[in-house]
C-alpha cells in the first residue's frame, strides 16, 4: 500500500530544472534515502515534500490525499534539519512539546508525550537544559525528537548528520534507523554519504542533475547498478570501455581481453561499444580460487588501507584496482609480476551511458 | 596578577586614545553635574533636583513623553519586525532600498518632517473626488496629534530600531527556525511572536533603548505639534533657570545608564543562546 507518492513532480527555478519528472511510491514504514553529489535537486524533492517549495508540475499525495498546494503547516510531516533548527529560546521540553502546543494538546497529554519522546531519545535528564548546553548529537536527538512528538505521517531528514563528528554520526545513524523501526514511521533521509544511506535505507533513490538515476535496495544499488553514474557514485569501481563480441553468451573483451558477463547482453550487436565495469573487490588470484574469468594481470602498484591493501593492476592496458583483505598472513605479490586474477560473471557488469 | 599581565599588555598609545575619549566624555558630564549641586551659595547640595523634581511640569512632562515613548516602541516594533524578518526570509533583495529608506531620517531634518505632518494632516481626510469627510483634520484634536507624533518618532528612530533588529535577525538562522516552526504546524503569528520575537530579544531592547532616549529628550516636533513634551519642557527651563535644568539633564544620564544596565541583565543569557545554535 502506497503511503507517499511523488508523480512527475518536476521543479524548475527560472530556466534551471532543479528535479525532472521524479517518480516514488513509499510503502507506510518504509525508510527510504536519496543520495547524490551537491545539487542533484535531492534536497529540493524533499522540501517540496515538506511544503517549503511548490512543484512546477505533478502531484504529491499522502494515503492519497493531494498536498501538493498545502501550506507546510498543514501537511503533519515532521522535519529534521542538518542544522537542528531548535529554538534557543526554549528549553529542551518546550522544544519538543512546541508542535504539541500548537496542535492545542491537553498540557497533561503534551507532559506525557513530551516524557515519552525524551525515554526514546535518552535524555530525560536534559528535558530542562537549553539547546546552547547540548551537544551536537544531543541537539539533533532532540530536533528528532520534536519532529516525531506530533506523530507525523512522514519523516523528512536533511542530511541530519553532516555537522556532526564520525563517530557521533556512526551511532545517531543506528538510533535514528532504530526509533525509525520502532514506531513503524514512513521516512525520506536525503544524504550525499552513501555508506549512510546504504547502512539506514530499506530502499535507496539515486539522483543525479534532477533526475532519478536508479532506485533500489541498497544491496541492488551497491551490487547491480544500472547506470554508469549510479555505479561511481555508490562504491569505488574500475570503468572500461569494452566491446560485444557475442551476446547470447554475454561475452565481451577490453583491450581485446575476453571476458565473460552475466549481464543480459541480447538487445545489443555483436561489436557494439559497452561500459564495463568491476568492483575492485570482486577480483581475487586465481590462485585462491578460479571463477568464470582468469585473466593475466601485472602487478603495478600496492597501497595498504588498513584492513583492505587495494592492488593497482593492468589488464591489457586498461588500469583496474583489486581489494583484499588485509590479514597477517597475506602473501602480497611482487611489484612488476604478472599474476593471474579472476572474477565471476555477475563481477562483470555492463552500463547504460 | 592575571589582569595585571593583561592591562600591562594593552599598548601604551590605546591607553592615550582611551583616556582622551573618557575625558571627553565624562568631563562635560561631571561638570554639569558639579554645576547642578551648586544652586545655593557656598554650599554643596541637591536643591536644584529638588526643585526640578516638586515642579509639576516635571512630572506631567516626563510622563507624557515616556508614554509617547512606549506607543513609538510598540508601533515600531509592530512595523519592523515583521518587515525586517519578510525581508530576510523571502525579499532579500529589497534589503538594500529598505536600509536606505531607513537612513533617510539622517539626511531629512526632523524640521523638514515636521512641516510635511502639518501641512498634510491640518486638512480633513476626503474621499478623492468628493466633499465627503472621512477625518476631521489630525492636528486638531489630541489624539490626532498623539498619533501624529508618534508617528513622527517612528522615522526619526526607524534607522536605530530596524538596524538593531535586522542585526538580531543575523544572529539567529530566521529562514531555518521559521521552517521547523512551519514543519511543526505553526502560523506566521505564532512564529513570529513565540519563535522570532523571543530570539531577538537583545537586538529590541537595545533599539527600544535608542528609541526611548531620542523620544524622551527630542524638542523640534514636539515644539511645532504643541503637545506637552518633556524636550520643550527641558528647553524652556533652560532658558529662565541656570541650575535646575543641569540637574534634570543629568537625572535623564543617570536614567539611560539605568536603562542600559537593566538591558544588560535582562539579556546575560542571550549571546550565548544565539551563539549556541
Amino acid at each position: 500500500m502506497t503511503h507517499l507518492a511523488l508523480k512527475n513532480v518536476s521543479k524548475h527555478f527560472g530556466d534551471f530544472t532543479a528535479v525532472k519528472d521524479f517518480n516514488l511510491d513509499v510503502r507506510k514504514g518504509e525508510f527510504v534515502s536519496f543520495l547524490g553529489p551537491s545539487g542533484c535537486g535531492k534536497t529540493t524533492t524533499l522540501r517540496m515534500i515538506a511544503g517549503f517549495e511548490i512543484p512546477t508540475e505533478g502531484v504529491i499525495s499522502i494515503e492519497g490525499i493531494d498536498i501538493t498546494n498545502k501550506a507546510p503547516s498543514q501537511r503533519n510531516v515532521g522535519m529534521v534539519f542538518q542544522s537542528y533548527a531548535l529554538f534557543p529560546n526554549m528549553t529542551v521540553a518546550q522544544n519538543i512539546g512546541f508542535g504539541l502546543r500548537i496542535r492545542k494538546e491537553k498540557e497533561s497529554d503534551i507532559t506525557d508525550r513530551v516524557k515519552e519522546m525524551l525515554a526514546i531519545i535518552n535524555l530525560e535528564k536534559k528535558a530542562d537544559s537549553y539547546p546552547y548546553q547540548l551537544s551536537g548529537g544531543q541537539m539533533q536527538r532532540v530536533a528528532l525528537a520534536r519532529a516525531l512528538a506530533i506523530r507525523p505521517e512522514v519523516l523528512l531528514l536533511d542530511e541530519p548528520l553532516s555537522a556532526l563528528d564520525a563517530k557521533i554520526r556512526v551511532s545517531l545513524r543506528a538510533e535514528i534507523r532504530s526509533i525509525q523501526q520502532k514506531l513503524g514511521i514512513t521516512a525520506i533521509y536525503v544524504t550525499h554519504d552513501q555508506e549512510e544511506a546504504l547502512s539506514l535505507s530499506d530502499r535507496i533513490v539515486v539522483m543525479n542533475m534532477g533526475e532519478m538515476e536508479q532506485v533500489g535496495t541498497p544491496f541492488e544499488i551497491y551490487n547491480f547498478p544500472t547506470t554508469v553514474f549510479s555505479a561511481n557514485f555508490v562504491g569505488t569501481l574500475n570503468n572500461a570501455n569494452g566491446e560485444v563480441v557475442d551476446p547470447a553468451n554475454g561475452t565481451l573483451t577490453v583491450d581485446g581481453v575476453k571476458f565473460e558477463s552475466a549481464t543480459d547482453l541480447k538487445s545489443r550487436k555483436k561489436g557494439d561499444k559497452v561500459k564495463v565495469a568491476i568492483r575492485p573487490e570482486r577480483f581475487s588470484f586465481a590462485s585462491e580460487i578460479r571463477k568464470a574469468n582468469v585473466v593475466d594481470a601485472k602487478i603495478e602498484n600496492i597501497t595498504f588501507l588498513g584492513s583492505v591493501v587495494r592492488i593497482q593492476i593492468k589488464i591489457g592496458n586498461t588500469r583496474f584496482n583489486m581489494d583484499t583483505f588485509n590479514n597477517p598472513f597475506l602473501e602480497l605479490p611482487k611489484i612488476g609480476s604478472t599474476e593471474q586474477v579472476t572474477c565471476s560473471k555477475e563481477a562483470v557488469l555492463v552500463l547504460d551511458e | 596578577m592575571n589582569l595585571l599581565a593583561r592591562i600591562r599588555r594593552i599598548p601604551f598609545w590605546s591607553w592615550i586614545w582611551f583616556i582622551l575619549g573618557a575625558l571627553y566624555f565624562l568631563l562635560p558630564l561631571l561638570a554639569t553635574f558639579n554645576f547642578s549641586l551648586r544652586m545655593e551659595r557656598d554650599v554643596i547640595g541637591f536643591k536644584a533636583y529638588i526643585r526640578a523634581f516638586e515642579d509639576p511640569e516635571f512630572l506631567k512632562t516626563f510622563l507624557y513623553s515616556n508614554v509617547l515613548a512606549l506607543m513609538t516602541i510598540i508601533a515600531s516594533i509592530i512595523l519592523i519586525v515583521p518587515t525586517a524578518y519578510w525581508i530576510r526570509l523571502r525579499l532579500p533583495e529589497a534589503r538594500r532600498i529598505v536600509e536606505f529608506i531607513t537612513l533617510l531620517p539622517f539626511v531629512v531634518p526632523a524640521i523638514i518632517l515636521v512641516f510635511g505632518l502639518i501641512r498634510i494632516y491640518s486638512s480633513p481626510v476626503k474621499i478623492p473626488f468628493s466633499d465627503i469627510t472621512l477625518l476631521k483634520p489630525l492636528t486638531t484634536f489630541e489624539v490626532g496629534t498623539d498619533i501624529l507624533i508618534v508617528a513622527g518618532y517612528m522615522v526619526l528612530g526607524l534607522p536605530y530600531m530596524y538596524r538593531s533588529v535586522d542585526t538580531g535577525m543575523r544572529t539567529v538562522d530566521v529562514r531555518t527556525l521559521t521552517e521547523a516552526a512551519q514543519s511543526l504546524g505553526a502560523n506566521w503569528f505564532t512564529i513570529i511572536t513565540r519563535v522570532i520575537l523571543p530570539n531577538i530579544r537583545a537586538a529590541l531592547l537595545s533599539g527600544a533603548l535608542l528609541t526611548f532616549a531620542i523620544v524622551v529628550g527630542e524638542v523640534t516636533l514636539a515644539s511645532f505639534l504643541g503637545v506637552p513634551a518633556f524636550g520643550p519642557y527641558l528647553f524652556l527651563l533652560g532658558q529662565h533657570r541656570a541650575y535646575e535644568p543641569a540637574a534634570l539633564s543629568f537625572a535623564s544620564f543617570l536614567m539611560t545608564w539605568v536603562a542600559m544596565g537593566l538591558i544588560q541583565l535582562f539579556t546575560g543569557g542571550q549571546g550565548q543562546a544565539a551563539g549556541a545554535h
